[in-house]
């Protein structure tokens, strides 16, 4: 039993090294890095300090955290409300389907980047769109497209779909269709059959796409910088100005923290409300 | 008469250019355990499919209670199926398993209740309601499959291969069960399945299929006794087929060379002079001895061996021509028949002797 179990550890030790190297002690030292004392031109004093949290949870930054969280949360349920629909045409699309995934999979191929600013030419005041509802007559001003938080609901939909079309169409592609029949059999119509059975058998899908469009939707910061050029503010954009602008490395740190905390606090709720079996929709 | 409670009018379905149900008419009495029988892909699980709605024919007429419902969406037909896999829903309880086609039609909750319970009780069920599906055996699933539709009172049930999960004694011991269930509801089953065996034992009538059309329909013990053709005879049970030429028609008799040597067969199918015909015999319709019988068809071969199957002793006799013939016989008889160079006499009465069509 005990060999065994050293025999396990020496096959894990590749892997358990090289999570140490980059993500265990990566962590621990922004942690220690969050508790530590800033000093003039961002120099790290190492006396123990909590000012980095007390500025996180003041009203100004504790503004853009919830801010995040909502924009994250909105443009999350955004994308359920699109991809459902669309996972479950592909999953039904018989001969197509794989050319359908490779749709979904093709954005992939190009830098996020590149396919913000491919949405700027469409989006921005004189944009491909502004000037073709003015050009027919639907609107007279153009529409604040960007540098609203609807355009930064946009982006993040946009860069993130993909990510909540894949669990959910897995899960219904693996879904046993004898239980639709089972339901037409004793009565259900479709609606009836999609509400009572489908939807709660491919809610596993449903939960892991929504965890992993989240968890990037909250802490993106380019989608902000591209479509407000910086007028408006998610937390991510504040980790990365705290480090490199402001040289405030302990305020980085601690809202790193206070994000990583929340990210893990997302996947334990999905861990209390899945299967083993439905943990690899994640994957 | 009885009432026709399913009657399906030379229906056709056809898959990607191939034809699985081939021009199949057939008519189900009301309150008949009906069996469909055949080996995989002869088309019996897609005529039940068809009946349930979940496949529509590409040609042809569905009628269930008089009323033709081909085109008819299966939630809307009286029918329910019990499904091969049982296809009981993983996120429901077992009353909310059972409970839910009642739902679906709007019946009040106290009677939802009363219903479920009664139906539960029916399958020996009745304190496994707040469990779920997983948490019970196979046996248990298969009867919550059932009871989550008789609940509903249907006129037809259909059941597809319902007990092919189960190991042979707990199928053995369902088998018996359904038939109970079956004349105590008085519901028309239509019943698929692939073994031949449990047709016989639970069902009324027996429709043998083979690809994608009928090729006998009968009572149990016309199918086993009286098979029409080939398949039929191989199909069901075991079976010495025999193969010979008609030398003399005599009336009601007819006899038929083979093997050097003469057999007497009956003329129900009205062979004629000179025909190639088939003739199966069962092998506990022969007897071995080693002198002939009086008054019973006498063939002379060479034992082979013997092997013992438990209830009875298999012997095997080659005739002349090389073809072997399989006797079943009691243990008792054959302590003697050891000796291979044995000249044996096989024999039964010309009345056991099936003439197959071709």
């Amino acid at each position: 039993m005990r060999s065994s179990f050293r025999k396990a550890y020496l096959l894990l030790s590749p892997s358990l090294f090289w999570l140490t190297l980059f993500l265990v002690i990566p962590v621990l030292f922004i942690a220690v890095i969050s508790f530590t004392t800033n000093g003039d031109f961002g120099r790290i004093i190492y006396e123990f300090s909590t000012d980095a949290y007390s500025s996180a949870f003041s009203s100004l930054y504790a503004k853009v955290i919830w801010q995040s969280i909502w924009w994250a949360l909105l443009a999350t349920i955004v994308c359920l409300v699109i991809a459902y629909p669309f996972a479950y045409f592909i999953a039904n699309a018989g001969k197509w389907k794989n050319i359908l995934l490779l749709l979904v999979m093709v954005p992939f191929w190009t830098n996020l980047l590149i396919r913000l600013y491919a949405w700027i030419i469409l989006l921005n005041n004189q944009g491909v769109v502004n000037n073709f509802l003015i050009k027919l007559g639907f609107i007279d001003e153009p529409l604040a497209l960007m540098y609203s938080p609807g355009g930064v609901i946009l982006g993040l939909v946009y860069g993130f779909l993909p990510f909540m079309i894949l669990p959910i169409y897995s899960s219904i592609e693996q879904l046993d269709k004898t239980y639709l029949e089972a339901s037409e059999d004793l009565g259900a119509g479709p609606v009836r059959t999609f509400l009572s059975i489908t939807l709660p058998l491919t809610f596993p899908g449903i939960l892991a796409g929504f965890i992993i469009t989240f968890v990037p939707a909250i802490s993106v910061f380019v989608v902000t910088d591209l479509f407000t050029g910086g007028k408006l503010l998610m937390v991510g954009n504040v980790i990365r100005d705290a480090f490199l602008v402001e040289m405030n490395w302990q305020l980085g740190a601690a809202l790193s923290l206070l994000l990583m905390i929340l990210v893990l606090l997302s996947l334990m709720i999905f861990m209390r409300f899945t299967s083993r079996k439905d943990r690899k929709l994640l994957i | 008469m009885s009432v026709q409670m399913v009657r399906l009018e030379n229906v056709i379905k056809e898959f990607d250019d191939s034809i699985v149900v081939d021009n199949l008419s057939l008519d189900i009495r009301a309150g008949e355990f009906l069996t469909l029988l055949g080996p995989s892909g002869c088309g019996k699980t897609t005529t039940l499919r068809m009946i349930a709605g979940f496949e529509k024919p590409t040609t042809g007429k569905i009628l269930l209670n008089g009323k033709q419902v081909d085109d008819m969406e299966p939630y809307k037909r009286e029918v329910n199926t019990v499904f091969q896999s049982y296809s009981l829903f993983p996120h429901m309880t077992v009353f909310d398993n059972v409970a839910f086609g009642l739902k679906m039609k709007k019946v009040g909750k106290e009677e939802i209740k009363e219903r479920v319970t009664k139906a539960l009780k029916l399958v020996q069920l009745e304190e496994y309601g707040n469990r779920k599906p997983k948490q019970l055996s196979g046996g248990q699933q298969q009867r919550i499959a059932i009871a989550r539709a008789i609940v509903n009172n249907p006129k037809v049930l259909l059941l597809d291969e319902p007990l092919g999960a189960l190991d042979l004694k707990l199928r053995k011991q369902m088998q018996l069960e359904l038939k109970h269930l079956q004349q105590t509801l008085n519901i028309t089953f239509i019943y698929v399945t692939h073994d031949q065996e449990e047709a016989l034992t639970m069902s009324d009538r027996i429709v043998v299929m083979n690809k994608g059309k009928i090729e006998q329909i009968g009572q149990p013990v016309e199918i086993y006794e009286r098979p029409q053709t080939r398949f039929v005879a191989d199909f069901i049970g075991q079976t010495n087929i025999i193969e010979g030429t008609v030398s003399e028609i005599n009336g009601d008799l007819a006899t038929m060379e083979f093997a050097g040597q003469t057999i007497q067969i009956p003329n129900a199918n009205h062979v004629e002079l000179n025909e190639e015909v088939f003739i199966s015999v069962r092998p506990e319709k022969m007897k071995v001895s080693r002198t002939p019988f009086e008054g019973a068809i006498n063939l002379k071969g060479t034992f082979k061996e013997k092997i013992y199957v438990g209830s009875v002793t298999k012997i095997v006799v080659t005739m002349p021509n090389g073809k072997n013939l399989t006797i079943n016989e009691s243990h008792d008889k054959i302590e003697d028949l050891t000796d291979t160079s044995d000249e044996l006499f096989v024999s039964w009465k010309p009345i056991h002797s099936v003439v197959l069509k071709k």
